[in-house]
């Protein structure tokens, strides 16, 4: 009896280690070979995939033996997955990615340095480079960059008397009045996306055009200031007159771009990928036109430059190295990169990419020559990250609520943050 | 007689060393007797009820960076942070509301839909299809085929209401906190009823035709018949359906998730979208995250513990 049950339980345990034994190996089966690695990717639009396909599949012919797993993520799932896969130890080997710092911080990512041969380092546009490093030392890669510039709807303009787009906040207004007023049944004014898709990137650029944002001069965080308090002011009187869609705070970018592309929004703060990714698949024929952003009173207007990243993760203790090191300056080589990113409709990172690009695409002209004057989240602070979905989250319920006290919400958050 | 008493003075606790006992040893050996049989199961259960469980409690006492890494021991920090989030309150508020109003009237209109799907009528076993769908159904699909149909320039609701005439603007309904949540709860009502009608079918076909029988002897109404007879009759069902939806109805992330993600801001959170945004979307704290879902683990606890008291349960819950 007692021999027996021994071998009952013994062999009920050993049923059971061997399963989990089975299921530890595995998952880290796929991390023994060094020569194949694990990239992450974010889903921009429909073209996405495919266009990383055919570049892996040129890099795994050029160099044999090395392979290239390729995982698309959406942009919508992004923070969960990335958040799941540092805590669960399952980082990828390259990442695409809106924000390092923090994975800097906590030392898990190659310097760029590591990984991008001296000649792609020296490539990269300045302008991008302060925006890669964290504390010094530069980790993230630029893999494609927008700028964002005011849009409008020419024949809304135009039925409603508009003979030059709004160069001052005060312009703003007085032409949505008019475009309320006789620019059409179901034309909303102004698009004022604040829902929790892109919020932190429209707040600022009207912030920026008001002297406000997000850090003041010295780079300390500077969220409830003056001018943003008055920013906000301005966008909830703007909302309050039904000048722009109704609920502004439950509104994504992708909503009033779409609805801009059905000609039913007079104006926006656009993107330079806005006729790739909406307009053309709606009305290729529809009339609108490029300005600067608004100011407040006139000055010299600025606007936002976003830069999306690639980071390379330091996975057990950097033995894959050399295979993440032969994809990414295979990937900057200067036609695989510019072929990127003029699919894909954004702009170029690299001078060489830059000049290909400038001479292909002439819409993209007045864009690349408003980089100089373009403003950068602080990406380069490990606090951004949390901060900027925070912001997402929050900055809408000003319109309905305190402006006030919104802001000063998210700078203690910023603070507590880093 | 004599038992019990010797029982007493040796302590009942501890039977195991009485005297009449063989040997210690044998005695444990015979308790574990039936671990081969049960032992597949309590190793089932550890593995997917109680470790979850451990694992939570013990991520709600760690610092997690907001890049995910795990960075230590934190204490009690995460516990601070979390009860010092501003829309806490409400957001607790509001689940409460959530859980009673999704379940008090899943449960009346179910008491009815029951009755209906019990009567003998031509089409019976359509109709008793037709309830199902719902339920077959993806709760995220039916979710988001709400929330187009909620569409403020597209929505098939705004359209049928201003053709009936019962309003002159269409109105952005997932946008307003008051109406977005009337809305979800009516979703998460719409998804409940196919089980919570169908258990209470279940319990009406156990309740025996001889006790009608001798009510309508007796003279009883159908209003008395109803609530003398059938509720009370019913009731090992109810609480089944009660307990199971209030479970259901707190957890329930997919139906606010995809109507409103329990925005703006927090307005339209119950405690399980906020448990998720504090990792996931907010300031990204993993931790403090966890320290939410310990609460709402407690929580639903409590809620259940409470329900049962205050309906007596005596076990009759059980077959």
């Amino acid at each position: 009896m007692k021999r027996h049950l021994t071998g009952v339980i013994a062999a009920g345990l050993t049923v059971t280690l061997g399963l989990t034994g089975c299921s530890k190996g595995s998952s880290s089966g796929d991390s023994g070979d060094n020569k194949t690695i694990r990239f992450v990717a974010a889903i921009y639009d429909d073209k996405t995939k495919s266009l990383w396909d055919s570049l892996i599949k040129t890099f795994e012919a050029q160099n044999k033996g090395y392979k290239v797993n390729l995982e698309m993520v959406d942009w919508t799932q992004m923070d969960a997955k990335v958040k799941t896969y540092v805590q669960t130890k399952q980082t990828p080997d390259i990442l695409n990615y809106n924000a390092f710092a923090d994975f800097a911080r906590d030392g898990l990512l190659f310097p760029t340095s590591d990984v991008l041969s001296p000649q792609v380092s020296s490539d990269i546009l300045p302008s991008f480079v302060e925006g890669d490093k964290y504390k010094g030392t530069q980790y993230g890669m630029p893999l494609l960059s927008s700028v964002r510039l005011f849009f409008y709807n020419k024949d809304i303009f135009k039925k409603a008397g508009i003979s030059a787009p709004p160069k001052t906040w005060d312009e703003v207004k007085t032409d949505a009045q008019k475009i309320k007023d006789k620019g059409g049944k179901g034309v909303f004014p102004l698009g004022l996306p604040l829902g929790a898709e892109e919020s932190q990137a429209e707040f600022f650029m009207w912030a920026m055009n008001n002297g406000g944002g997000y850090v003041d001069q010295s780079g300390n965080w500077a969220i409830d200031s003056q001018a943003n308090v008055d920013t906000l002011n301005y966008l909830k009187d703007l909302s309050k007159s039904g000048l722009t869609q109704p609920n502004p705070e439950t509104t994504d970018r992708k909503d009033v771009f779409n609805q801009f592309a059905q000609g039913k929004i007079g104006m926006l703060n656009g993107a330079v990928f806005m006729p790739a990714g909406f307009i053309n698949k709606v009305n290729a024929k529809l009339p609108y036109a490029i300005a600067p952003l608004p100011t407040k009173a006139g000055g010299t207007p600025s606007t936002l430059g976003v830069q999306d990243f690639l980071v390379a993760f330091k996975n057990n203790g950097g033995k894959k190295k050399d295979a993440v090191s032969k994809f990414l300056n295979f990937f900057y080589q200067t036609n695989n990169v510019a072929n990127f990113q003029k699919e894909e409709g954004f702009l170029p990172v690299t001078k060489s990419a830059g000049d290909v690009i400038g001479k292909a695409v002439p819409y993209d002209k007045p864009f690349i020559d408003a980089l100089p004057n373009a403003k950068f989240y602080p990406t380069g602070n490990a606090a951004w990250g949390p901060l900027a979905n925070t912001v997402k989250e929050k900055l809408g319920t000003a319109i309905t609520g305190d402006p006030k006290s919104v802001l000063s919400e998210l700078q203690q958050t910023a603070q507590k943050n880093g | 007689m004599h038992d019990t008493i010797e029982a007493r003075g040796a302590g009942a606790a501890s039977p195991a060393r009485t005297p009449r006992s063989p040997s210690i040893g044998r005695r444990i050996l015979r308790a574990l007797a039936p671990l081969p049989w049960i032992g597949p199961a309590i190793i089932l259960i550890a593995a997917v009820v109680l470790w979850p469980v451990i694992e939570m409690a013990w991520t709600s006492l760690l610092k997690v960076s907001s890049s995910g890494k795990t960075l230590g021991f934190n204490g009690t920090r995460n516990y601070h942070d979390l009860f010092a989030e501003t829309g806490l309150v409400s957001v607790l508020l509001r689940t409460v509301v959530w859980v009673v109003g999704v379940v008090l009237v899943t449960i009346v209109v179910s008491l009815a839909l029951g009755q209906l799907l019990n009567a003998r009528f031509p089409g019976r076993r359509v109709v008793r299809w037709a309830v199902i769908v719902p339920w077959a159904a993806s709760v995220l699909m039916t979710a988001l085929t709400w929330n187009w149909m909620l569409n403020y320039s597209y929505g098939v609701v705004n359209k049928i209401l201003q053709g009936v005439g019962l309003i002159d603007h269409p109105v952005n309904w997932l946008a307003h906190p008051t109406q977005a949540l009337i809305w979800m709860m009516w979703v998460a009502v719409f998804v409940s009823l196919p089980f919570t009608s169908f258990v209470i079918l279940a319990g009406l076909q156990t309740v025996p035709q001889e006790v009608y029988e001798a009510a309508r002897v007796d003279g009883a109404g159908r209003a008395r018949t109803y609530f003398r007879i059938t509720l009370p009759l019913l009731r090992p069902a109810l609480l089944v359906a009660a307990i199971i939806n209030v479970i259901n109805v707190f957890n329930s992330f997919p139906i606010i998730w995809a109507m409103t993600k329990g925005g703006p801001g927090t307005k339209t959170d119950t405690s399980t979208t906020f448990m998720y945004k504090l990792a996931f979307v907010g300031s990204g704290s993993v931790g403090e995250s966890a320290a939410m879902a310990v609460v709402n683990f407690v929580l639903i606890l409590v809620l259940v513990l409470l329900y049962l008291r205050a309906v007596g349960w005596r076990g009759e819950a059980q077959p």
